[in-house]
């Protein structure tokens, strides 16, 4: 779906913001896009969407060199929620929507009312003006524009920035179903865990560059120090011991009366992130 | 692209409807109408001026029969104290002085060459008939050109920009970047709905303050000079809204246009005030090109379309130019 090779990009002489970036995105795929403030995410996301002109290196979207793709018919086959909800505030939910489908085919729209109750947005807003909408409800209206015209292709920027804890988890369900429907997801985000749950592989970016490439499960497998702590009671006193984790094979390898808890001492995507770039997500 | 192009005219109508530009400007019709109808026309139906002639050594053989002679220099006096729109000429030294009591020589050229005409009534000086108009339909063009101009100077390029904002500080330009429609289309719906409503304006104004008969022999001219100058002005605003970081920030770039581009053209083509420079000011040339129109004289210059033409060329260029770049913003 996108191929990128040594893609490099630079806003003016002395301020290169890609170091020559390579990575693939098979069809079906949800990628993360992992990086700090700065660290070229957008600019890699805005040339991809045909924003940003000028790059170098090779890039190829749905086959298609992107030089060539940035047509109207490139554009039908994407959809794009930006980090901040940009709407019509004057205009209802249901009046943006019109507005934004008006340009793309009919046979390839959604009906607005079922995109909206998907997300779960109250029924009584449908009209009155996002204006008076919160900023959850302005973020589902927005991911309603990204998928009313069933993109082939989705990019989304901080997804559930802005949801309470049940939108983050509906709006993780959404795009677990556009990836059952096929469709590509290009996710770039702070929030590790949406990257954790949600992607099949993550890239984590920093200073232009790609610092490391693989699915959540391998970057913090490899980096496991495979050990285990186990919380529990043993002759009326509560103890805690640290074990190798194959050493649970045969069992428990230590006399207890009752295990309270067991912890792995698994990395997490975070702490994975600060080893190989250097930082945290800030 | 038609699709697209409606889709984007009723989207930039219900913001200029929501802005209440429509409600501003039917407003400022009303005003313009009201002012026209019972201020300035009545204000400016002014009797002939008398003129008053002391001559008591007769150096003044061809006089007009129009002119009155007084007897004494207290005569004159005491006549133009009771006829204050009069002009008194002495010509006791055997030059011609004039005396008035209300306004100075410097800013009444009118009043002072109609005297002085008065006194060679058969020169060799014959005046040209310009017009058919009479004084009040002279007068009725005029101020209507003048608040015509005003609005599309002045009032219509606020509206454009305070829409513009409206759009940009909602982050939605950005998101047209990602649809699948001709960028440029998003400029060219704002164009024509405010050239479109720049004519509809100029044509009520004309209608309602020079009148049905005189509109239709004047009306493709204005309709010309206002296209032209509609489009300068909203090209300009997009450019500033585009450019400029809010309202308040263009509010100061409203306050140096309205001063540095309409107060010389107005005092140049309305006062006595006389400014070397004016005829370097392309919008001294706009505004006396909209003044000829409402009289259906045609502009003589060979620059004028060509310039006017180029000048909307290089705006649409910096419009398209500093658009892309409000696309590519973040957040």
């Amino acid at each position: 779906m996108i191929e990128v090779k040594n893609l490099t990009f630079s806003y003016s002489k002395d301020k290169q913001a890609l170091h020559g970036l390579d990575f693939t995105v098979e069809d079906g795929e949800i990628f993360g896009f992992l990086g700090p403030n700065g660290s070229g995410k957008s600019t890699t996301q805005k040339i991809l969407t045909g924003i940003l002109k000028g790059h170098g290196g090779r890039v190829s979207l749905f086959g298609q060199d992107i030089s060539a793709a940035h047509t109207q018919a490139f554009f039908q086959k994407i959809g794009v929620l930006f980090e901040f909800p940009y709407l019509y505030a004057n205009l209802s939910a249901v009046d943006n929507l019109k507005y934004f489908s008006s340009f793309y085919p009919r046979e390839q729209l959604r009906r607005i009312e079922e995109v909206l109750e998907e997300l779960e947005f109250k029924p009584d807003f449908f009209k009155k003006p996002v204006s008076s909408y919160s900023k959850g409800m302005r973020q589902r209206a927005s991911m309603a524009r990204a998928l009313i015209s069933n993109p082939k292709l989705l990019f989304l920027d901080e997804p559930t920035s802005g949801l309470d804890p049940s939108g983050a988890v509906l709006f993780r369900k959404i795009i677990e179903k556009e990836r059952k429907k096929g469709t590509t997801v290009f996710l770039t985000t702070h929030n590790m865990l949406d990257a954790d749950l949600l992607c099949d592989r993550v890239a984590f970016m920093a200073d232009g560059e790609i610092k490391a490439l693989d699915t959540p499960g391998n970057l913090k497998e490899r980096n496991s120090n495979h050990r285990v702590i186990i919380n529990y009671l043993y002759q009326g006193r509560r103890e805690e011991k640290t074990i190798e984790a194959p050493e649970l094979k045969t069992g428990i390898p230590f006399a207890h009366d009752e295990i309270i808890s067991i912890h792995s001492q698994e990395p997490t995507l975070e702490d994975m992130f600060i080893q190989y770039t250097g930082r945290g997500l800030s | 692209m038609w699709k697209s192009l409606c889709a984007l005219l009723k989207k930039d109508c219900r913001m200029m409807v929501s802005g209440k530009f429509f409600l501003m400007s039917l407003g400022f019709l009303v005003l313009y109408t009201l002012y026209v109808n019972f201020g300035y026309i009545r204000f400016m139906d002014a009797s002939l001026y008398n003129v008053y002639l002391y001559d008591p050594a007769g150096t003044q053989a061809t006089v007009s029969p129009l002119i009155q002679r007084v007897s004494s220099k207290e005569a004159l006096d005491a006549v133009l104290l009771d006829d204050t729109n009069g002009v008194g000429i002495d010509a006791s030294a055997g030059k011609p002085r004039l005396v008035f009591y209300e306004g100075t020589e410097q800013a009444d050229r009118h009043r002072a060459d109609y005297a002085l005409s008065l006194l060679q009534p058969s020169g060799n000086g014959r005046a040209q008939v310009v017009g058919s108009n009479t004084p009040e339909q002279k007068a009725r063009k005029e101020i209507t050109c003048e608040l015509l101009f005003f609005e599309i100077a002045a009032v219509g390029f606020l509206g454009i920009a305070a829409v513009l904002f409206k759009e940009k500080s909602m982050g939605v330009i950005r998101v047209h970047a990602i649809l699948p429609l001709q960028k440029n289309l998003f400029l060219l719906s704002k164009l024509v709905i405010f050239l479109l409503s720049d004519l509809v304006f100029a044509i009520l104004l004309t209608v309602l303050n020079v009148g049905l008969r005189d509109t239709a022999s004047i009306l493709p001219g204005v309709l010309l000079q206002t296209a032209l100058l509609s489009l300068i002005m909203a090209l300009t605003g997009l450019i500033c809204a585009l450019l400029l970081k809010d309202f308040r920030q263009f509010t100061l770039a409203y306050l140096l246009i309205a001063i540095f581009v309409a107060t010389p053209v107005f005092l140049s083509a309305n006062t006595a005030v006389k400014l070397d420079w004016i005829s370097f000011h392309p919008f001294y040339h706009i505004y006396m090109g909209l003044k000829n129109a409402y009289f259906g004289t045609p502009s003589k210059s060979v620059v004028y379309y060509p310039g006017c033409v180029a000048a909307i060329a290089v705006l649409l260029a910096g419009v398209q130019r500093v658009f892309r770049r409000e696309m590519k913003k973040e957040g």
